[in-house]
């Protein structure tokens, strides 16, 4: 089983459009979980605020990478005001959302429509396909980013030369081999360590979700 | 404060909100066919069935007129619906088939017709009771749709608002049918035609005026 540990660096994320993910396939390690963007909305429009002010943090990045890729024509501060203009119409609009239909295009479609119109409203002409919102993040269904805080604190709730293997392994690309050598531990030794150390932070990973 | 911090304070501010009104196609649609129906009950009470209906009936051309109405309101209902959503598939092409039928039973007509009496048949004796007929029928069961469109969120508006005034002409015109007499293909291709043409148009026009967001 190949999952990805996608560990976003929400430093960079001020500066430059695309999310930066850090992927890395791990055999046997699961660090996934069950939050999807599908099950956030669709909680969310049952009344759970908590679920709608997540998934409006999830989706924000994307959002604001296609603004700043796209929205040369007009100063970057109007920019996050687009975004917020966005926001305010997922919340407006989210109850035309049909809990059996992807989250996805449903949102593109929505941004879409409403980031044109800002620009337009703003006086600047904008060329937005629909790709655009795929383009940038081209993520597979169920795969929810964790941000890099998320991650640090993760990796300190496990022990020092767990989280030293992991951290080598899933965000250097090293190989196993290799940061297990780092910390004074045999191929194998190393390999059954990784593997407990990715256990545990996938449960921590869920905890953390719920 | 930074702009992103901005946004985190609207994300949470947005996200302990009320949940907005629903869109509810299936009320939409309640109340469209319930006002098109007041409408041509008050309209048959004024002006009555056509006195020949139980026989009438029986005959194809005057099925045909309320049958390709209704099978051009039936889609365009659908669609106009569909289309409230940001990213629904929107399949158009059903729209064509009542046309295609409708452009057969012309030719056939034209085929049949004596030479030089076409023209008269086309005009008939009733076409302009038939366009504000229908187009009076059509204003307020389209007014009323569109308002409860407005909960929805089309990304085009205009044709969002051109499929809903397509249905409602549609299914005004199967109704008007009853009273009608006239049942040459060239009258009633032309006149229902032109009178569902112009709810669509309406349509078209009001929702992007109306349906924005």
């Amino acid at each position: 089983m190949i999952v990805t540990a996608a560990l976003r660096n929400t430093d960079c994320l001020a500066r430059t459009a695309p999310v930066r993910l850090y992927r890395v396939a791990v055999q046997g390690y699961d660090l996934e979980h069950t939050e999807t963007w599908e099950s956030l909305l669709a909680r969310a429009n049952g009344g759970d605020a908590a679920a709608f002010s997540r998934f409006l943090t999830l989706v924000s990045p994307t959002l604001r990478a296609v603004i700043r890729r796209r929205g040369m024509a007009l100063p970057p501060d109007q920019h996050e005001d687009i975004l917020q203009e966005v926001l305010l119409a997922i919340h407006l609009k989210r109850l035309t959302w049909r809990a059996d239909m992807p989250v996805r295009p449903w949102l593109y479609a929505l941004a879409r429509y409403k980031v044109v119109d800002a620009f337009r409203r703003r006086g600047a002409v904008l060329h937005l396909p629909i790709e655009a919102f795929v383009d940038i993040l081209p993520q597979p269904e169920g795969e929810a980013p964790l941000s890099a805080r998320d991650a640090e604190t993760m990796l300190g709730m496990i022990d020092g030369r767990s989280a030293a293997l992991v951290r080598a392994v899933a965000l250097e690309g090293k190989s196993a081999e290799d940061a297990g050598e780092a910390v004074g531990l045999s191929a194998g030794t190393a390999r059954v360590a990784l593997h407990r150390a990715m256990r545990r932070l996938s449960q921590i990973a869920e905890r953390m979700m719920k | 404060m930074t702009p992103e911090h901005r946004t985190e304070n609207l994300i949470r501010d947005i996200a302990v909100r009320p949940l907005p009104q629903p869109y509810a196609p299936g009320a939409l649609l309640g109340m469209v066919l319930g006002l098109i129906g007041l409408g041509l009950a008050l309209f048959m009470g004024l002006f009555g069935f056509r006195p020949d209906l139980a026989s009438a009936v029986t005959a194809l051309p005057v099925q045909a007129k309320s049958l390709l109405a209704l099978a051009l309101a039936a889609p365009a209902f659908g669609l106009a619906l569909a289309s409230a959503r940001p990213s629904a598939p929107l399949r158009l092409w059903p729209l064509a088939l009542p046309g295609l039928v409708a452009a057969a039973l012309v030719l056939q007509r034209l085929l049949a017709v004596p030479p030089g009496m076409a023209g008269a048949e086309m005009m008939g004796q009733t076409a302009l009771a038939c366009l504000m007929s229908i187009t009076a029928l059509s204003a307020l069961p389209l007014m009323a749709g569109l308002w409860l469109m407005r909960r929805g969120a089309p990304t085009r508006p205009g044709l969002t608002g051109g499929l809903l005034g397509l249905a409602v002409g549609a299914g005004v015109a199967a109704g008007y049918a009853l009273h009608c007499t006239e049942d040459s293909p060239l009258f009633f291709v032309l006149w229902y035609g032109t009178g569902i043409a112009l709810a669509a148009l309406t349509g078209a026009v009001l929702g992007r005026l109306v349906l924005r967001w």
